[in-house]
């Protein structure tokens, strides 16, 4: 039993849920009804208007009412919404015990003790039915939910059922007076219209407690003789089907359950029982100590029960809803029904992978609750509270099409819980002897650990390591070095997340959310009023999680905030971007699309992304008080500033992040007093005089003008300032005014003017303004003030100050935050943009470095015993020569003793070697290292005598066909051979053939950009390529025959062009001999080249011939060139042209040696045709053609092999051989 | 010791893995914060910290360091100093070397006997390196002979070195990392599971150039040289005087 909630109060009596919201009404033995939010935990209301104890209680599906029954004879239907009792029904004559709304009809039955049962029409407010029949108490009176139906308890022993289909007829029949017509008589002839349909008799004490099947046709009660029966009907008559037996006092209520097969009940003897309703036999007890059970109550929606008892009630459910499930890239396991399933996040494809054992059916909530996936070795670990606590280990075949229906075989064990910790290796927890034991994939025990702490359950916590939990803190416990790590006091936690990089994890407790770093210390912690269900981080380390009802975010510092709400629990496994993918109760999966604007603006401003928060700013709707005080709140009010509209918040914002020149904007429209004062205020802390001075100005606020004046030495706005005072007849400020101008005249005719004679006198006396002083003397005569002795006046003159106009030195304000740091943000990406270059450049250049070194390496390997006995030779010169050998032999003496019975064993077959062995390709041989062989079968093969050109190539296949591993630290590399074609049936230890670096495709993309630079006509370049092909050829290795024949194809293509660019070349160089010009011109349109080079040889051929007046060969170019219908009109018009010119004038002006209507080949040295039925020789390699002379010398073309040597041909595939 | 329950904890752990899986500076650094150690576990960690420093090339702060007083295995890892800072202390060194193993009293000490494994090694002395290791003794010579004899292309004598670890220990990171080289020797489906050795590694624990390299060289084995640039460009960033013994120059290389 998992309880929900919990209540303690008077006896409750009676109970009931509502269909939507997460409340429930208990009545109480007090009187009292109570209205609770189970989910919140909280009294929302009470309803305190029965005398006595209220029995029945009963929400209405649709309406905001209930109706509740009690002692007091009355029925009472309350409005839940205005908290009023709305009306009573009264009639009955005794306590009533029960009270039902009808589901759809606007019907309420009644059962009570004076031995009726009623049904009242709470709209008109009239009972419309009384069933009578028993004859004793009615303990409780329902409705069927889809029949018109009514089974009756009753203490008479007997389980009544009556048929309504009457009444439901009657009130069907429209008009008002009709319905009074019919109610009279229903009242005057009570019963015809609610008939006794059967009696089931069977109980021997008085029945408490009867209920329909929502579904079946079948009846439950129970009964004062401690027995719950079940009861069968049909049409016409009703059986007992079977007795459970168990409770040890009277049953006080029985319901079936609304999802499962399974009966409730609770009873006096202080329990609660649940059966197998189709074996009928109990499946658990739950117990209380003290408290007696009076009623149940199941929600009509939820997988949620409800018990009353002697001193409060219980929400509860029996089993977990909960589904396991583990996420792993893209992927979900996650059990539903006794079934493995798979979710691909990406595709959204779900899929049953395997089926799991059932448990045993002898108890509840054996589901299973924990999943954990070891995603290499496919293999899933099933936890369950099986047995008190138990895996199932699966491992998932590869082909999971579907393998039917037989349960795999599953590798099981006892332990509280078990999680990988490795690839192929997890943990069980033994709580019993608080040990861990590790084990392998066959179930067998690697590894005993002790845990330093007594732990209940264990988490993943990165690879070996474990996230132990205890009541009231969690550790992480390194299995290999038996360390804790790190621990952390929390509340009882029951999940935890680890983020995508498995830097921060967040433990959910019932309450609280934890979020700790993966040493565990503490980041910061949520308390959440509703309890937390599950939780997912996002690509940003962003926390989402779920409640019961709504989806939170939780910043990284702690901030958090509600995205959504949602009705029922969801279960969220995995957030990317604005996706939530979620499980719901169900076992489905969902996808939850949220908006995550707030929380990623919020993370933006945490991580200082400006840029990104500008853009937010600008893109998207992120207004609002909340966020305004957000933003305040964290110190960001020059951000605020952005969202305002409002002036006086504008003003304050402002104020606040030193913005002083929108503070002013602000001002001037808001134009008071108060924030002309403040900006004041402001600009003097800055030092920005001229805001100073206007807003002291505009708040007329002389004095402080007059002193800005003074200390920013501006002499003629203080005289001004005196006027104004004068003019205001502000004497103390006139006063103040000459006093910083230090004009004592003034001051004089101040004081005079106000009547201060004396001190008038005292000034004048005291700057020694004669005159003044003796006018002055004869008003006072005798009484003339005398100045103090020993002083020696002078005149007080302020001093200039050292920065006269314009502004102090501004004060460094905030103003840099947001603006400043947008720059310095870009500034930062750039600097690191261009850190980031200068590290690329360096270690490239290392690579370079690295390879030549790794090429030495590989020299030295290749050739080490040499080198070894080079060495030696020479510590043979050394001096200590004489010394060294008895050193040697003794330790060889010593160590022959010791490992007398170890044999060292021979050095194994190189794997070089074994290529060699293998293979008659020269490629596999020059990857292989071997390149004196690989020469020899070239020559042998190709004729190739060359080699000078194939040097590098050679170089990079012997690099590029091994590996090098750092081992052992100080010790030399291993060097590994790589293979070619690897997959992952591959046997280990057959060797495969060596990988090599240049492959067929790569030569065709090769012969493509030859193409095209030939056709872009930078034919050195296109020489280059094509030459570099044909130096390839020779080491290429391919598969299949078929590729054999497109190398000797491609060997011909290349051939061609290569001849071809040669002569062209060659003509290119020549200036003075036209007549070999045209010759060269000539034959290198009878190559066997592309279409496309083919017409651009024929264009250059008549041009050439046309310019040295051969007109007939240039007409015969032209008529080529018009035969080929070249798709450049421009060329097409030239050659119709020349054409007709050499129509006109059919001759040539010299002679030349070509003879087009002849077939011939081209000598590739000598660029002479060789006509049909000419003597020639070939090359091997290229099978070019050479006249005779040539033979025995090296191939002009191909640069490699001797013309008219004796070779086998070129073999490029181990499929050849095979032949 | 497969199945026996743990001892005490093991301060040096870390110290050891950071140096197996070539985190030299890292070894070096979590050295210093140590708790109070037994004598032999302070000259272990010693040890450690010194080949740490060999490993990243500071032969002379090694040589400088360790004086003659210092204990047996200390000794000899200055002597690996020496032999691996100049070529023209070869010859000393070995006499030497051959010396102290012929002496009873001392010839007996695993490090003694794993740098004389290192450095015959070096000189490609394959016999007279098994002669002092082939015994093993601990994980370390363990792994050791198995880099032995996979250099001598007997993979299958390797295989029985790494059962023999494997009993001793089979989640210990030098059985691990040894599994993998053996792995990556012989080729075919094995590649799979040298990767996903590493592959575990570099979540457990920081990545170390000596892994991506590890990483890497599977990768070029199975035929996928994109990932493998990757790693390869990664290790470099990350260790670049390390890497530079290991990673040829693939990039250009690649097809």
């Amino acid at each position: 039993m998992l309880t929900t909630f919990e209540t303690k109060s008077n006896r409750v009596k009676g109970l009931s849920f509502h269909s939507k919201r997460p409340w429930i009404l208990a009545s109480l033995h007090s009187g009292v009804i109570q209205l609770w939010d189970y989910r919140m935990g909280t009294l929302i209301d009470k309803f305190d208007e029965h005398e006595g104890p209220v029995r029945g209680v009963h929400f209405h599906n649709s309406q905001p009412l209930f109706v509740s029954g009690g002692d007091d004879y009355k029925i009472k239907i309350w409005n839940y919404k205005t908290c009023r009792c709305l009306f009573t029904l009264l009639g009955h004559l005794d306590y009533i015990r029960s009270v039902h709304f009808h589901h759809e009809h606007p019907w309420i039955v009644s059962a009570s003790d004076d031995q009726t049962i009623r049904v009242w029409n709470w709209q008109s407010r009239t009972c419309i039915s009384i069933l009578t029949g028993h004859n004793h108490y009615v303990m409780c009176a329902s409705f069927h939910l889809k029949e018109d139906l009514i089974v009756s308890a009753s203490l008479d022993q007997t389980v009544r059922v009556w048929d309504i289909s009457a009444l439901k007829k009657k009130t069907a029949s429209p008009g008002d007076d009709m319905l009074r017509l019919s109610q009279m008589n229903t009242d005057l002839f009570s019963g015809v219209d609610a008939v006794i349909k059967y009696v089931l008799e069977g109980h021997d004490r008085g029945v408490n407690w009867a209920a329909f099947h929502p579904n079946l046709s079948l009846i439950v009660s129970g009964a004062d003789d401690w027995q719950v029966k079940l009861w069968r009907m049909n049409d016409t008559k009703a059986w007992e089907v079977d007795t459970l037996r168990g409770h040890m006092n009277n049953v006080s209520c029985v319901m079936f359950h609304a999802n499962q097969d399974i009966i409730v009940s609770n009873s006096e003897d202080k329990s609660i029982r649940v059966w197998d309703a189709t074996k009928r036999t109990g499946i658990q007890t739950f117990r209380r100590e003290h408290d007696r059970f009076w009623i149940l109550a199941a929600h009509p929606e939820m997988n949620l029960l409800a018990a009353g008892h002697d001193s409060g009630m219980i929400v509860f459910k029996l089993e977990r809803e909960r589904p396991a499930f583990a996420v792993s890239g893209d992927s979900l396991f996650y059990t539903k029904n006794r079934f493995l399933r798979f979710y691909e996040f990406s595709s959204q494809k779900d899929s049953q992978v395997i089926p799991i054992r059932r448990p045993g059916s002898t108890s509840l909530n054996q589901s299973p609750r924990t999943l954990s996936y070891s995603p290499s070795e496919n293999a899933v670990l099933i936890c369950s509270n099986t047995d008190g606590g138990s895996y199932e280990l699966y491992v998932i075949p590869k082909d999971n099409i579907s393998r039917g229906d037989s349960v795999p075989d599953a590798k099981r064990g006892n332990g509280g819980s078990a999680v990988f910790v490795a690839r192929n290796r997890f943990a069980v927890l033994d709580r019993s002897s608080n040990q861990v034991l590790v084990k392998n994939l066959k179930n067998e025990v690697v590894k005993k650990g002790l845990l330093p702490i007594p732990t209940d359950a264990i988490f993943y916590a990165g690879t070996g390591n474990l996230l132990c939990r205890t009541d009231d803190r969690v550790y992480i416990f390194d299995l290999q070095q038996r360390l804790v790590l790190g621990d952390l006091e929390t509340p009882f936690i029951k999940y935890t997340i680890w983020s995508n990089d498995m830097e921060y994890v967040a433990l959910l407790g019932k309450h609280a959310i934890i979020i700790a770093s993966k040493k565990l210390v503490h980041q910061c912690t949520l308390h959440e009023t509703i309890r937390v269900k599950s939780g997912a981080w996002d690509e940003n380390g962003v926390l989402i999680y779920t409640t019961l009802n709504h989806i939170k975010y939780c910043l990284p510092n702690g901030d958090s905030g509600i995205i959504r709400t949602h009705d029922v629990p969801i279960y969220i496994t995995k957030v990317t971007g604005n996706s939530i993918f979620c499980l719901d109760r169900d076992g489905k999966n969902k996808i939850i699309i949220i908006d995550a604007t707030e929380y990623m603006f919020k993370l933006s401003l945490l991580k200082k992304r400006y840029e990104h928060v500008m853009s937010m700013i600008r893109n998207s709707q992120l207004c609002g008080q909340s966020m305004i005080a957000y933003l305040q709140q964290k110190g960001f009010p020059e951000v605020a500033l952005h969202f305002v509209r409002d002036e006086k918040i504008r003003f304050n914002l402002a104020l606040e992040s030193g913005n002083i020149q929108i503070a002013v904007a602000s001002a001037k429209e808001i134009d008071e007093k108060d924030h002309w004062y403040r900006l004041g205020v402001e600009a003097l802390r800055q030092g920005n005089t001229g805001i100073m001075e206007y807003a002291y100005q505009r708040t007329k606020n002389f004095e402080r003008l007059s002193f800005l004046y003074l200390i920013t030495g501006n002499m003629d706005k203080l005289t001004k300032m005196l006027k104004i005072a004068e003019v205001k007849n502000d004497i103390m400020g006139q006063f103040h005014n000459a006093l910083y101008l230090g004009d004592v005249h003034e001051r004089l005719k101040i004081l005079e003017n106000a009547g201060h004679l004396s001190l008038t006198y005292l000034t004048a006396s005291v700057h020694g303004l004669e005159d003044v002083v003796e006018r002055l003397a004869g008003d006072f005569e005798e009484n003339a003030p005398s100045l103090p002795e020993g002083k020696h006046p002078s005149l007080l003159i302020p001093p200039s100050p050292v920065m006269c106009g314009g502004d102090w030195p501004l004060l460094r304000v905030m103003r840099g935050i947001f603006e400043g740091g947008l720059d310095a943000a870009g500034k930062g990406g750039e600097e690191e943009e261009d850190g980031a270059d200068g590290n690329w450049g360096e270690e490239m250049d290392m690579a370079d470095v690295n390879g030549l070194e790794n090429g030495d390496v590989a020299t030295i390997l290749k050739d080490g015993e040499v080198g070894e006995e080079e060495d030696e030779e020479e510590v043979g010169w050394d001096l200590e020569d004489l010394e060294l050998p008895p050193e040697i032999e003794t330790p060889r003496a010593s160590s022959n003793t010791c490992t007398s019975l170890f044999v060292t064993p021979s050095p194994g077959m190189p794997i070089s070697q074994i290529w060699i062995q293998k293979s008659s390709l020269a490629g596999e041989h020059a990857a292989a290292g071997n390149f004196d062989t690989a020469m020899r079968l070239l020559n042998r093969q190709l004729g190739i005598h060359n080699f000078a050109p194939l040097k590098s190539l050679f170089i990079d296949l012997h690099t590029g066909s091994y590996s090098y591993l750092r081992a052992f630290s100080s010790m030399p590399v291993l060097s590994l051979a790589i293979e070619r074609g690897w997959s992952e049936s591959n046997n280990p230890n057959a060797r495969g053939p060596p990988v090599l670096v240049c492959n067929f495709s790569e030569l065709e993309e090769r012969l493509k950009n030859g193409y095209r630079a030939t056709t872009a006509g930078k034919l050195a370049e296109a020489l280059r390529l094509f030459t570099g092909i044909l130096h390839k050829i020779p080491l290429i290795v391919v598969e299949s025959r078929r590729e054999v024949d497109e190398v000797k194809e491609l060997i011909i293509i290349v051939k061609e062009y290569v001849l071809g660019l040669r002569m062209e070349l060659k003509r290119r160089e020549m200036n003075n001999d036209s007549v070999r010009q045209q010759e060269l011109a000539a034959y290198f349109t009878h190559l066997n080249l592309q279409l496309a080079h083919q017409r651009l040889a024929l264009i250059s051929a008549m041009n050439v011939c046309f310019k040295a007046k051969n007109l007939a060969t240039a007409g015969n170019f032209a008529r080529r060139l018009l035969e080929s219908n070249p798709a450049n009109e421009n060329h097409a018009k030239i050659a119709r042209q020349v054409l007709q010119a050499s129509e006109r004038n059919n001759t040539d002006a010299s002679q030349l040696n070509y003879d087009y209507r002849n077939p011939f080949v081209v000598c590739g040295a000598t660029y002479f045709p060789i006509y049909k039925g000419q003597k020639y020789t070939t090359c091997p390699y290229c099978s070019s053609r050479f006249v005779p002379a040539q033979e025995g010398k090296l191939c002009s073309v191909c640069d490699l092999a001797v013309v008219s040597a004796d070779t086998s041909g070129l073999l490029s595939s181990p499929s050849q051989v095979r032949r | 010791m497969a199945t026996a329950a743990s001892a005490g904890p093991d301060h040096l752990f870390n110290l050891r893995n950071y140096f197996y899986l070539g985190a030299y500076q890292a070894a070096i650094n979590c050295s210093d914060s140590l708790p109070s150690l037994s004598p032999e576990e302070s000259v272990e960690k010693d040890c450690l910290v010194f080949r740490s420093y060999i490993a990243l090339g500071s032969y002379a702060l090694v040589i400088n360091e360790i004086d003659d007083a210092a204990a047996t295995p200390l000794q000899a890892v200055k002597m690996l100093a020496l032999y691996l800072s100049s070529p023209g202390n070869k010859e000393t060194v070995i006499s030497s070397l051959k010396e102290w193993l012929a002496d009873p009293a001392i010839g007996n000490n695993p490090i003694l006997k794993l740098i004389a494994g290192t450095i015959f090694m070096h000189e490609k002395d394959y016999i007279e390196a098994l002669k002092h290791t082939n015994a093993g003794g601990t994980m370390e010579l363990h792994a050791l002979n198995i880099q032995i004899f996979l250099q001598m292309n007997r993979s299958d004598y390797a295989e029985k070195q790494l059962r023999i670890m494997q009993q001793a220990d089979e989640d210990h990171t030098l059985t691990q990392l040894a599994n993998a080289w053996l792995d990556l020797a012989v080729g075919g489906s094995k590649i799979q599971e040298a990767y996903l050795i590493f592959q575990d590694f570099s979540e457990k624990y920081q990545t170390t150039g000596l892994i991506l390299n590890g990483k890497a060289v599977c990768c070029m084995h199975m035929g996928n040289f994109d990932e493998a640039e990757t790693l390869l460009l990664e290790a470099l960033n990350k260790a670049s005087c390390f890497s530079k013994l290991v990673i040829p120059s693939l990039v250009d290389l690649l097809p």
